[in-house]
């Protein structure tokens, strides 16, 4: 359908449009106009995804001005999905203005890994090892080598690639990631170095989170964006944590070993050097004088190790003279291992600030701050001087290096914390080196500076006012976007007693209480006795679930359990986790019907959708607090204490609730579906946590589901799955849809 | 003849009477009203907590839209239909939450639909399988009388252990297999459990169910079930959930009336029947069925001169199918069923009206006061009240209005 929003006109690909969808448009729009950044909360299966692509694509369209979209995801699945949306938006366009106005350039990019079609490096299991494989095989001085000794292996595609591929643009139309493997195998040019060339030329650019967030990836990536783009960052409900981890660095103990070994590598090789090639380690030390900044114009598959800190922080001036020789450099890096071993070497909890910490550092073992600012430029250009094609083998003396260029580029929003051992474990030694961000928005800062508009968006952004003050920016448009059922198809309780009429909590100083464990079990095991096919179960931390199943185990609840449902558990090993899951599906299509235990903040947490018969039921054991006694933690709150002015108690009930509300989401994927969610615990009854939830939860939450015991929790679910049982009317569910003709009515009422 | 009309259809109609009267003197006047409609459960709690009885005329239009759907078009049906009752007697059937327990309430619809099965459609078969303790085992073998039936299932009433779909459906289809091409296979699972424990891949065997022509039907008690859900999907069946005990006798009686003819059936063939003579008083015979010495009653078959008890029925000896002529007339509405009535909406503009005044004209009630829908005869034009609607299209099977319109055109 076709309707136009304040003189703009949308094309849409379906025939209806939710009202939700439309009222979104209408934000979406406000804020593309003011060109200023929004923040916009829509629940989960209302259709955010083409919403977001049908206006903003018209938009283009009506503006040519505008540069490019570009659309950040979280994972892979999520990008190809986009993808998918975009190219029935764009075929509905073609269909609708003809194919010469609808031209569009639409691709998805990712690491090599995910785009390799070399039939020896596609096969490596890591990113690190495919990396570094093509690197073997289209480094310049390889390539170069290779001109004149057949011998010397390279890659066929990225050959093709630069001999042709790279000044032909890729005709118009929307490649998802296969489609660019199959077009790269068609032409024998390479996927990889195909899309990144064609992503100055794209409309719209689909890729992960990191490569605009992550100054190593952003440097190269995007670093030539225009600033008339809108960038939108979808499921961004994490995307504070994205932004800390990407200026986050931990240093264990075999780092340190690794980056020494290393160390005594790159001197063997300088050494290997001084004897055939002196003259290139000469030609280098000039090149440092005249400053890094000059260092550019490298060639495009070379520049494959950026600054890990933000653009405008890299200073442009000349090396510092005690790291501009090649052997001087070296063994100042030694300097600085041996020095971060000492410190690693310690029996009590160290907190310090980096200011603190570079000037211990330079009275101790001479490292000034100035050089290490620079350390990992200065490493870059050893390692491209000495023509080392192994970066997988130097990660390590990398870690080292992003560490000390963090370290000696930023005063403020980082803390260092040196911990002899977990918490949770003090008898295993496992000493840690953490250097962590604290200030969510230094990441994003650059994001936000560069683009006229950032769209920031997820189905839970509750409370939607704390977002700006963590990221520190004004959006121009904050909105919360509540679904417009056809029929009350969620139904979220609140428990806070169990069967016995006692609280139940997974407060600290209760959680090991036999009687709320045994309440846990009971309300289970009602549960799955009550609700059919798949239930997903929630627990705050791995350790505690282990405890809790280990007790069930020992009263016999969980063999009670499986007399109804088969059990599956979330386990901290990737390929056993989605073993689980695929049984645990199976069991629910053949009608044994299933648990599955996960971990609030886990894989399944974030990533899994337990849709339509997989999940009925989701239940929330506990609020998932973050561990409170964890030194980053507690930096952070401090940090966000002194800087943004967040009460720690909010900040920790914000940060359980959103995981707790993005845990339950799991089961509601669209309007057809139906899924209860029990919040099981007293806590969710103060009204703290529970006005905290996402509206669309709490538009549900009606006044007798809360503060409920398992008993009447088991009675309103009976009733529910009855209600849900019974056919829908058809009709009904037409009034919550507009049609082209409801639209332009709208659109003539003029107070609408 | 008039003595076999005595012993055939109205005899289940008797002994409902019969059971009327034996309810009555335990159960004072009030009681009983109150019982039989559980008023209390259409009772609605508005948000302040006050109790509002239930819509009446929102109830009438819900039932009526049952019967809109059941009728539809004109279609051929298949009148011989072989359908296999598949009850889950598991663990789950006994728990309390419709009491006594479902398991109770789940066989009191069962000798409902049992009866009203053989009441429309005297010339199908039906058999009963349970399924308990894991594995599916035969109650009453595919036959035709209804008392043998409920009798059997009565004297089965436990429930312990898993329910397994798979084994049931197993069951039905070996027992389908010798069905004849014209019958029409159906099962309707009645199911009470919450999960299937089954010893194979249950879709394996949805699938052999669907070549095989088994239309498999669901009715739940619990909640919606994938794997049930799945099963009617794939087979043709329907599926449904019971809100509560009148509801889960209303979706099993759905079952009742014969469904629409297969599509590949349309061949029209021809079926051996044998319409048997009753014995006269005072004959002694050998009884095929029971296989004793009878006095009187009973039928003769035609063609081997076996005695049997009850129509409709197979010879036990020569295997024809044994019927009255008066079963045959029975199926024959739903072959030219009479068209369902329109609802006249009442609007406020057009109640004053001559127009709109007026009786039913099946009981002479006044329609103008609300209180029932107003419902029309497109044939006739004729205005009849709620409760004559559902008399005519469920039990008369004729309209009053159109047949004095034939009587008048007569004389």
């Amino acid at each position: 359908m076709k309707f136009v929003i304040e003189g703009l006109t949308v094309y849409f690909p379906y025939e209806f449009i939710y009202r939700e969808q439309y009222a979104y448009m209408v934000e979406l729009k406000h804020a593309l106009d003011a060109r200023g950044h929004c923040l916009l909360e829509m629940p989960t299966g209302t259709g955010k995804t083409i919403t977001l692509l049908s206006l903003i694509t018209s938009y283009q369209l009506a503006n040519p001005s505008l540069a490019k979209l570009i659309y950040c995801t979280r994972t892979v699945h999520e990008m190809e999905k986009v993808l998918d949306e975009l190219r029935r938006l764009h075929l509905y366009q073609e269909k609708e203005i003809g194919s010469s106005r609808a031209k569009i350039l639409a691709l998805g990019l990712s690491s090599r890994k995910n785009l390799c079609i070399h039939p020896v490096v596609s096969s490596e299991t890591s990113r690190e090892s495919v990396d570094a494989g093509c690197r073997k095989l289209t480094a310049s001085w390889v390539r170069a080598a290779a001109e004149t000794n057949p011998d010397i292996e390279t890659c066929s595609f990225y050959q093709g690639y630069e001999k042709q591929g790279s000044e032909q643009p890729l005709p118009p139309g929307v490649y998802t990631l296969h489609d660019l493997r199959v077009y790269g195998r068609q032409r024998g040019w390479c996927p990889y170095f195909l899309a990144r060339q064609m992503i100055q030329f794209a409309n719209v650019v689909v890729y992960n989170y990191q490569y605009l967030l992550d100054p190593k990836v952003s440097g190269i990536i995007s670093k030539e964006m225009q600033k008339e783009c809108i960038v939108v960052f979808d499921e961004a409900h994490n995307i504070d944590n994205v932004c800390i981890e990407a200026l986050s660095v931990n240093l264990r103990q075999n780092n340190l070993d690794g980056a020494s070994r290393n160390i005594h590598k790159l001197n063997q090789i300088i050494s290997r050097f001084k004897e055939t090639d002196a003259n290139r380690l000469r030609q280098e030390y000039n090149r440092l004088v005249e400053g890094l900044a000059q260092q550019g114009n490298l060639h495009g598959s070379d520049n494959w190790l950026a600054n890990p800190v933000l653009p405008e922080d890299i200073l442009r001036e000349a090396v510092p003279g005690n790291i501009r020789r090649a052997e001087h450099f070296v063994a100042f890096l030694q300097r600085a291992v041996q020095y971060l071993r000492e410190r690693l070497d310690t029996d009590t909890v160290v907190k310090e600030g980096p200011v603190s910490f570079t000037t211990t550092m330079s009275t101790a073992a001479g490292l000034d701050q100035k050089a290490l600012k620079f350390c990992y430029d200065r490493l870059h250009s050893l390692l491209l001087t000495l023509e080392v094609t192994e970066i997988d083998e130097f990660l390590h003396v990398q870690t080292v290096c992003n560490f000390l260029t963090l370290v000696g580029t930023y005063t403020r929003g980082f803390s260092i914390i040196i911990e002899p051992y977990d918490e949770r474990m003090p008898h295993i030694p496992d000493p840690v080196l953490q250097l962590s961000c604290l200030d969510a928005s230094l990441a994003i800062k650059p994001v936000f500076d560069r683009f006229q508009s950032v769209v920031i968006t997820s189905g839970t952004l509750s409370p939607i006012d704390l977002y700006p003050r963590l990221l520190n920016f004004n959006p121009v448009i904050i909105h919360s976007f509540t679904m417009t059922l056809t029929r009350d198809c969620l139904c979220p309780m609140i428990l806070a007693r169990g069967s016995d009429q006692l609280p139940v909590s997974s407060k600290f100083d209760m959680r090991s209480d036999p009687g709320v464990v045994r309440n846990y079990g009971r309300l289970l095991l009602e549960m799955v006795a009550t609700v059919p096919d798949g239930v997903v179960c929630f627990f705050v931390s791995y350790s505690y679930m282990d405890g809790i199943i280990n007790s069930w185990n020992e009263m016999g609840i969980l063999q009670e359990v499986m007399q109804h449902k088969l059990v599956f558990i979330e386990t901290q090993d990737y390929v056993e986790t989605t073993l689980a899951l695929e049984n645990f599906r199976q069991a629910c299509d053949c009608g044994r019907g299933a648990v599955f235990f996960s971990v609030a903040r886990g894989k399944v947490a974030e990533g899994i959708d337990f849709d339509r018969h997989y999940g009925r039921l989701v239940i929330m054991f506990g609020v998932p607090f973050q561990y409170t006694l964890s030194k980053i933690l507690n930096a952070r709150l401090e940090y966000l204490r002194d800087t943004f002015q967040i009460k720690e108690g909010d900040f920790l009930t914000f940060d359980a609730v959103r995981q707790a509300a993005q845990c339950v989401g799991r089961v509601i994927r669209s309007k057809a579906d139906y899924g209860m969610m029990i919040f099981a615990d007293k806590r969710y009854n103060l009204p703290n946590k529970r006005n905290k939830l996402p509206q669309w939860i709490q538009s549900q939450l009606r006044e007798e589901h809360l503060n409920l015991s398992t008993d009447m929790a088991v009675h309103i679910a009976r009733e529910f799955l009855r209600r849900m049982a019974q056919p829908s009317d058809p009709q009904v569910s037409k009034s919550t849809l507009l049609s082209q003709e409801d639209l332009e009515k709208m659109a003539a009422m003029p107070n609408f | 003849m008039e003595k076999r009309s005595g012993q055939g259809g109205p005899a289940f109609q008797e002994d409902e009477e019969m059971e009327e009267e034996d309810k009555a003197p335990d159960m004072e006047a009030w009681e009983r009203a109150y019982a039989d409609d559980r008023s209390w459960e259409s009772l609605i709690e508005d948000e302040s907590g006050l109790l509002k009885a239930g819509d009446d005329v929102q109830q009438q239009r819900q039932h009526r839209r049952r019967l809109i759907q059941a009728s539809g078009p004109r279609i051929q049906r298949g009148i011989i239909r072989y359908l296999c009752l598949i009850l889950d007697f598991s663990r789950a059937a006994g728990e309390i939450d419709f009491r006594p327990s479902r398991m109770a309430v789940v066989a009191k619809a069962v000798e409902d639909f049992v009866r009203e099965y053989f009441d429309q459609n005297p010339l199908s078969q039906l058999g009963i399988i349970v399924m308990k303790n894991g594995i599916a085992s035969v109650v009453t073998e595919l036959s035709g009388s209804p008392e043998a039936h409920i009798r059997a299932l009565k004297s089965n009433l436990e429930s312990f252990g898993e329910a397994s779909l798979q084994n049931g459906l197993e069951l039905a289809h070996t027992y389908v297999q010798h069905i004849p091409s014209y019958g029409h296979r159906e099962v309707v699972i009645v199911f009470s459990a919450l999960s299937t424990c089954d010893p194979g891949n249950i879709l394996e065997t949805v699938k052999k169910c669907k070549a095989a022509r088994m239309k498999c039907s669901v009715v739940g008690l619990t909640a919606e079930i994938y794997i049930c859900k799945h099963i009617s999907q794939e087979t043709g069946g329907s599926y449904a959930v019971a809100m509560n005990e009148g509801h889960l006798k209303e979706i099993l009686l759905e079952h009742v009336p014969p469904p629409a003819a297969m599509p590949d059936a349309s061949s029209a063939s021809l079926v051996r029947m044998g319409f048997p003579q009753r014995g006269s008083e005072g004959a002694v015979a050998i009884c095929a069925c029971h296989k004793e010495l009878r006095i009187g009653g009973g039928y003769i078959c035609p063609r081997c001169r076996a005695r049997v008890c009850e129509l409709p029925t197979e010879c036990s000896l020569c295997g024809l199918a044994l019927v009255s002529s008066a079963h045959l007339a029975r199926s024959y509405h739903h072959l030219f069923p009479i068209p369902t009535f329109d609802e006249l909406l009442v609007d406020a503009s057009l109640r004053g009206k001559s127009s709109f005044a007026g009786s039913c004209f099946g009981c002479r009630i006044q329609l103008s006061g609300g209180g029932s829908l107003r419902l029309r005869c497109p044939r006739c034009k004729r205005d009849f009240c709620f409760d004559c609607d559902v008399y005519i299209h469920e039990s008369l099977h004729n309209c009053p209005g159109c047949e004095t319109l034939q009587e008048e055109a007569v004389t």
